[in-house]
């Protein structure tokens, strides 16, 4: 049932080749969408009852616990709701000439390949596998990026594919001593499995071992947008349609920090501490909040905003890691779910934003409250949740955050990221407020939604993160403590 | 036996180091594919050995497919894309050769520094060849900084996994199959993803040479 998930988003490919009208593209879409979370959601279940979900096929290949499905369930929640908004997104588009019908049915299919190989990297249990997983992401994704196929867009993709690619094969170099570290503890048909791996981990090569994680850390922290192989992440989420900004944002990130985490479990594990790598995942943590802050205070573009305000959201994610205390750890998988949603409501309603003024500069923007009542309460909220304010859920894990590096002896690294927050929060305030006011030219932009199914997505998507804010329902509670028992060791 | 993969190992290094001296993109393609029959040699070395010792023909397949792949297929592609875009010759790096090649020396000392510190692998007997292309990583990421067109980005790419995979198969006698496998798929989408991008970049900006794509700013 679970391998389900690896076969719809190709079924979806191959339907989406004899699909003649834009109508049945998106019917397609809504489908495999609606496929992935009911599958999910039969997954959830099946860990939630047994701790983990595993198939005899391929050798175990198929394997997910607590860690895996509340990254995968962000995935296909995300999913869903970028799907519906995209039907609205791209009929505009399509209204307005932007795309052609051709180029429908190649957005659509790069999606599915994009989506099959983030739920790969998720649900495998061989590392090497996960970096195929990952680096497919950025192939499939890199034709995404530069979708609309203009100066600004293929330079962001050149540069999307170019970094991404050198980072990821920095991770392969590190695999290979990870790989290199277990060989004389592990049988060749078990190497490279994350279980195996961690069950073994106090027979691991240690020298090896901490050196394969230099390499893993700054290549999945690349891809996860850590500060300072960062460089690629603005250019892309801002140049990227929004649906795929939303994406790479929300999903994908955390994709790249779940391998992350997979392999910080195993040398905390094989040291016993987490001095070294705790450290590591520390100062590059800090230092892409730092570089977030920076960047906020003189951002004149609301997409590269949003894209710098997540590399500051996984750098606290990263932070919080690095600790390594049991309250940290929660901290940062509430974390990773609670920027996710809010991210890519705030991609969503940038992408309305966009369509509505066809303007990318915040100085451009005016009245929005007026002229689109719905995204732009939305987004004005949005931009209170994502900047840490209660009762949004942000606010919750942020606070965690703070007691748990309190409570780790480290007020000084507490003291410098809350000042680090308080910027980036007069930052968002003061760039990016503005849009609110002000009255827009009559002339330039007609009031009223154009996107409905997609002002309906990102409503739902903030009623989430304010219920989630007050309060987190007992089985998504007991299944982040499972995860959390996961990241301490098992 | 060993002697032969010392050997073998060291040209591959000299290789790397070639490619770096080199200045028109032509000269860039015949020595990746020279690297890539370097390798294929190498694969065929190691996997007749673990054909005789164990049994096994993985690493066997993993060489005929870098025969097809690094030497046939994708210096084709290279030679295809660069056919499409227009050919200027003009200077393609920042520094001048000899610093070029100097630096890539100091590389080699730096890996053999690095990972003669680290107990676990100073240790074993294939440490020599470790460092050699482990140094061929550093050179072929070090080619692609300092090269200004696009192709020599992918060139620089292509000769960091090669380096890669002969660190892996010098250490660990290979990846497992199936990882070699997804990594041989990746790799070969990529370099035709790259390739579409750079005749797009070609229409798009007139020239191949990446300093134009600097729009995208703070």
């Amino acid at each position: 049932m679970g391998l389900v998930l690896w076969i719809a988003p190709l079924i979806a490919v191959a339907l989406s080749q004899f699909a003649k009208k834009a109508r049945t593209l998106h019917a397609i879409s809504i489908g495999v969408s609606l496929v992935m979370l009911v599958l999910a959601g039969y997954c959830t279940h099946a860990v939630m009852v047994a701790g983990e979900l595993t198939y005899t096929i391929f050798n175990g290949l198929f394997l997910i616990d607590s860690l895996s499905i509340i990254i995968l369930d962000i995935v296909t929640v995300i999913y869903f709701l970028t799907s519906i908004y995209a039907i609205g997104y791209l009929q505009e588009e399509v209204r307005h000439g932007k795309i052609s019908s051709e180029k429908l049915r190649l957005y659509y299919m790069l999606m599915y390949v994009f989506l099959f190989a983030m739920v790969v990297a998720l649900t495998v249990s061989n590392i090497g596998i996960i970096w195929v997983a990952i680096e497919a992401t950025t192939l499939a994704s890199a034709f995404l990026v530069g979708f609309q196929n203009d100066h600004n867009s293929l330079e962001a993709a050149w540069k999307y594919i170019i970094i991404c690619s050198v980072g990821i094969a920095i991770t392969l170099v590190g695999i290979i001593f990870l790989h290199l570290s277990s060989v004389d503890v592990i049988q060749s048909g078990d190497a490279l499995k994350w279980n195996v791996l961690l069950s073994e981990a106090k027979h691991l090569d240690e020298p090896v071992l901490r050196f394969a994680f230099i390499f893993i850390l700054i290549g999945f922290g690349t891809k996860a947008g850590l500060a300072p192989m960062h460089t690629w992440l603005p250019d892309a989420h801002s140049q990227a349609p929004s649906p795929i900004s939303a994406l790479l944002s929300g999903v994908l990130l955390n994709s790249a920090m779940y391998a992350i985490i997979r392999c910080l479990t195993i040398v905390n594990k094989n040291s016993g501490d987490s001095q070294f790598a705790g450290r590591l995942m520390i100062g590059f943590g800090l230092l892409s909040v730092l570089t977030a802050a920076i960047f906020i205070l003189s951002q004149k573009d609301y997409k590269r905003l949003l894209a710098y305000s997540s590399i500051e959201h996984m750098g606290i994610i990263a932070l919080a890691m690095g600790l390594f205390t049991p309250l940290s750890i929660f901290a940062g998988l509430l974390h990773m779910m609670n920027h996710s949603l809010t991210k890519s409501m705030l991609f969503l309603a940038s992408g309305n934003i966009l369509q509505k003024y066809n303007a990318r500069e915040i100085s451009k923007i005016q009245g929005l409250l007026k002229t689109l009542p719905i995204t732009g309460t939305v987004f004005l909220l949005g931009l209170l949740a994502i900047s840490g304010t209660p009762p949004f859920s942000i606010f919750g894990s942020e606070v965690n955050v703070f007691i748990s590096v309190f409570n780790a002896d480290q007020a000084g690294l507490g003291i410098v990221l809350i000042l680090l927050l308080a910027i980036i929060f007069a930052g968002i305030a003061a760039t990016l407020f503005r849009v609110f006011f002000g009255s827009a030219d009559a002339g330039q932009v007609q009031p009223g939604e154009t996107n409905l199914p997609g002002a309906l997505a990102i409503c739902v998507l903030l009623i989430a993160i304010v219920v989630t804010g007050l309060y987190l329902p007992d089985g998504l509670k007991d299944l982040f403590i499972a995860a959390r028992q996961i990241v301490l060791g098992g | 036996m060993e002697h032969y993969l010392d050997l073998l190992s060291v040209l591959m290094l000299l290789s790397a180091i070639m490619l770096v001296s080199h200045k028109r993109i032509r000269s860039y393609i015949r020595t990746f594919r020279l690297q890539a029959i370097l390798i294929a040699v190498i694969a065929g070395f190691m996997g007749f050995e673990s054909l005789m010792t164990e049994g096994s023909i993985d690493i066997l397949v993993i060489c005929v497919i870098i025969i097809a792949l690094k030497v046939v297929i994708i210096p084709m592609l290279l030679h295809k894309t660069f056919a499409n875009v227009e050919d200027v010759v003009e200077k393609d790096f920042y520094l001048n050769i000899p610093i070029l090649i100097l630096m890539s020396c100091v590389l080699v000392v730096f890996s053999y520094f690095t990972l003669s510190g680290i107990s676990g692998l100073a240790s074993g007997h294939v440490n020599l060849q470790v460092v050699n292309a482990f140094s061929v990583i550093l050179i072929g990421f070090f080619f692609m900084i300092s090269r200004k067109k696009a192709i020599g980005q992918i060139i620089g790419y292509l000769v960091m996994e090669n380096g890669i995979f002969v660190t892996a198969i010098f250490s660990t006698h290979g990846m497992p199959f199936i990882v070699d496998i997804g990594i041989f798929i990746d790799m070969i989408t990529a370099v035709l993803i790259m390739g579409v991008m750079v005749v797009q970049i070609n229409e798009k900006f007139d020239s191949i040479n990446i300093n134009n794509l600097r729009n995208l700013r703070g």
